[in-house]
């Protein structure tokens, strides 16, 4: 495999540098709260990326995984009323067993099964949040959840560094054997058959391990927002994250996670336009997709430091 | 008893004509239409602003309606999935964005509340005991008549045999000098036209939203996985599965847990019958 070149290292490392010392600097709570959902973003866009940016099976319901880890946690506080850090480890496994009950059926098969699947699950579900009211808030939605840290910063710092280890622990994965077999999929599914590779124990691995992610981040949400609500489950949750991974540069990981803060931190200026906000923001979409079908942020960066490798 | 029987038919025949336009698109240009569900609100706004604000009586503002959304989803076809169709994901994402779009459009222009539109027909009827509104009767016996006439003329003229080839295999009706950009563009109207055709039957006594399309269209792709991706009599038949299915946990049960019926079908047939009731590789 090819090793992880040094400059790649470095711009790594001043990146995450800026984003730690950017809020001590500016000294504002409020940048403080915007570049914390920054990150959460880069942590659901960077897992949508491992499991749909290698295989190449478009998940249109990653909300679905992000939406159960956040009400785990939201039902772990006003039920159970547990540790905030119990959250963590339960929602991580909610998350998984969600991804494989929708997996096994779905990743089994070609065609876009799949993307259909996961978009009408994660639809159904935020439907089912409103319908049984009684137990998710409905509307509403959970509320009165503890946060895990007292400072903001402290916490931002927290979930910036979970962003780190996901980002490595992913893209470490995607560069092993692994990584490789799950490309060899994208590429050609029968051929890999073929050689004798279990192609649909590898996607369903993928998912469970992006679905790990997602809920994982949707913990941190929940305890960063102190509440969670059905929008969660949105397609349009789904469609966000889609929409970074796109313009962070298909299958790159790194890519999708700084497109995340980059477009997290787009959407917060575009606040003054109010209610014509997602507008402008599906258009530029749109543009994107046109102009620059294989996405900015990665392919910016390699021809950036082309002359350095 | 008889009040299932008939619930069941309306809902049925209204997911059929959503269904059939999805799995019509898809079979033949193999684009997987995520704006379906904006083809069908559009229809309802439009004999919303139609009959409200313009005042248009019904049976012209009807075929309005159809026909605008109709031209709206060829000029979609046309000008943003065309250029895109090498990518499966491009085209997923650009008719994503749309169905998007349109909803945030509604959304500034109309606003969140609900809009009323008028019933064509006032008068309710009584079969055998059961009330039902003249509006969801017209509904059912358009939808069966539009079912009828695209089979129609997909079977017997010369054009449906043109759509079937493309739909077979589209470089071979190409070598044939069949227009296969033509044969596409056809059918997106008639895949929008139906689709919007729904919208419009329904609004009068359904709430006109700007996400009204999102719930319909996750059944759509319910009903199209359960009947076969492509197959028209496919997602007829899986129409009414789902309908009498979901009028009966209705009557049974609660609405609530009407909702779950598509997912429990669609888990069941990915595992049991993964193509679909009549799902093949060729569309029809």
């Amino acid at each position: 495999m090819k090793r992880i070149s040094w400059i790649d290292i470095a711009g790594g490392i001043v990146v995450v540098a800026i984003l730690a010392l950017a809020p001590v600097f500016a000294a504002s709570n409020y940048l403080t709260g915007v570049l914390t959902v920054c990150v959460i973003y880069g942590i659901w866009a960077s897992s949508w990326d491992f499991m749909s940016g290698l295989t190449g099976r478009e998940n249109f319901g990653h909300s679905l995984f992000i939406g159960a880890g956040a009400y785990t946690a939201g039902f772990m506080a006003t039920i159970w009323f547990t540790n905030p850090w119990y959250s963590i480890p339960a929602s991580i496994v909610v998350a998984v067993t969600f991804s494989l009950i929708v997996g096994f059926p779905t990743l089994r098969l070609r065609g876009p099964y799949f993307a259909l699947a996961m978009l009408s699950a994660s639809a159904i579900l935020q439907r089912l949040c409103l319908i049984f009211w009684e137990y998710t808030g409905g509307e509403e939605g959970l509320y009165g959840l503890d946060p895990m840290m007292r400072s903001p910063l402290h916490y931002y710092w927290f979930v910036l560094a979970i962003l780190v280890v996901t980002v490595i622990i992913l893209t470490l994965l995607a560069r092993s054997h692994w990584g490789l077999l799950l490309r060899a999929i994208r590429g050609d599914e029968a051929t890999c058959q073929a050689a004798g590779i279990n192609v649909t124990f590898y996607k369903i691995a993928a998912l469970a391990i992006s679905a790990a992610f997602a809920g994982l981040g949707g913990a941190l949400y929940a305890h960063y927002q102190l509440q969670v609500s059905p929008p969660l489950f949105s397609v349009v949750t789904s469609i966000t994250v889609i929409i970074m991974c796109y313009v962070g540069g298909i299958g790159s990981i790194y890519g999708a996670a700084i497109a995340a803060i980059l477009l997290t931190l787009l959407t917060e200026m575009l606040r003054g336009f109010g209610e014509y906000r997602l507008w402008i923001y599906t258009l530029t979409l749109i543009l994107i997709l046109f102009f620059l079908p294989n996405g900015m942020v990665a392919p910016f960066w390699r021809r950036l430091t082309e002359r350095f490798r | 008893m008889l009040q299932i029987l008939i619930y069941g038919a309306v809902s049925s025949a209204i997911y059929a004509m959503l269904a059939a336009g999805f799995t019509l698109i898809f079979g033949v240009a193999r684009i997987l239409n995520l704006a379906h569900g904006s083809f069908y609100a559009l229809g309802a706004y439009a004999a919303y602003v139609l009959t409200s604000v313009l005042n248009f009586p019904l049976f012209i503002a009807a075929p309005l309606a159809v026909l605008f959304v109709a031209l709206f989803g060829v000029v979609m076809e046309r000008f943003l999935v065309r250029p895109l169709r090498s990518s499966q994901l491009a085209v997923l994402m650009i008719t994503l964005a749309v169905s998007l779009a349109v909803e945030q459009a509604l959304f500034i222009i109309f606003g969140s509340e609900y809009r009323n539109v008028p019933s064509f027909v006032a008068e309710k009827l009584t079969i055998g005991g059961v009330d039902i509104g003249g509006q969801r009767l017209l509904a059912l016996v358009m939808g069966v008549l539009v079912l009828l006439l695209l089979w129609l003329f997909i079977q017997r003229t010369r054009l449906g045999a043109a759509i079937l080839a493309v739909s077979q295999d589209p470089e071979a009706a190409q070598y044939m000098g069949i227009p296969t950009n033509r044969i596409f563009s056809i059918v997106m109207a008639i895949s929008a036209g139906t689709a919007a055709l729904a919208g419009v039957l329904v609004s009068p006594f359904l709430t006109v939203q700007p996400t009204m399309g999102l719930l319909p269209m996750v059944k759509a792709f319910a009903i199209v996985i359960v009947g076969g991706l492509g197959s028209i009599p496919g997602s007829i038949i899986a129409s009414l599965i789902l309908g009498y299915s979901e009028t009966i946990v209705a009557y049974l049960i609660s609405t609530s847990w009407t909702e779950l019926v598509s997912l429990v079908a669609v888990v069941i047939t990915l595992m049991i019958r993964p193509s679909g009731i009549l799902g093949r590789r060729a569309a029809f």
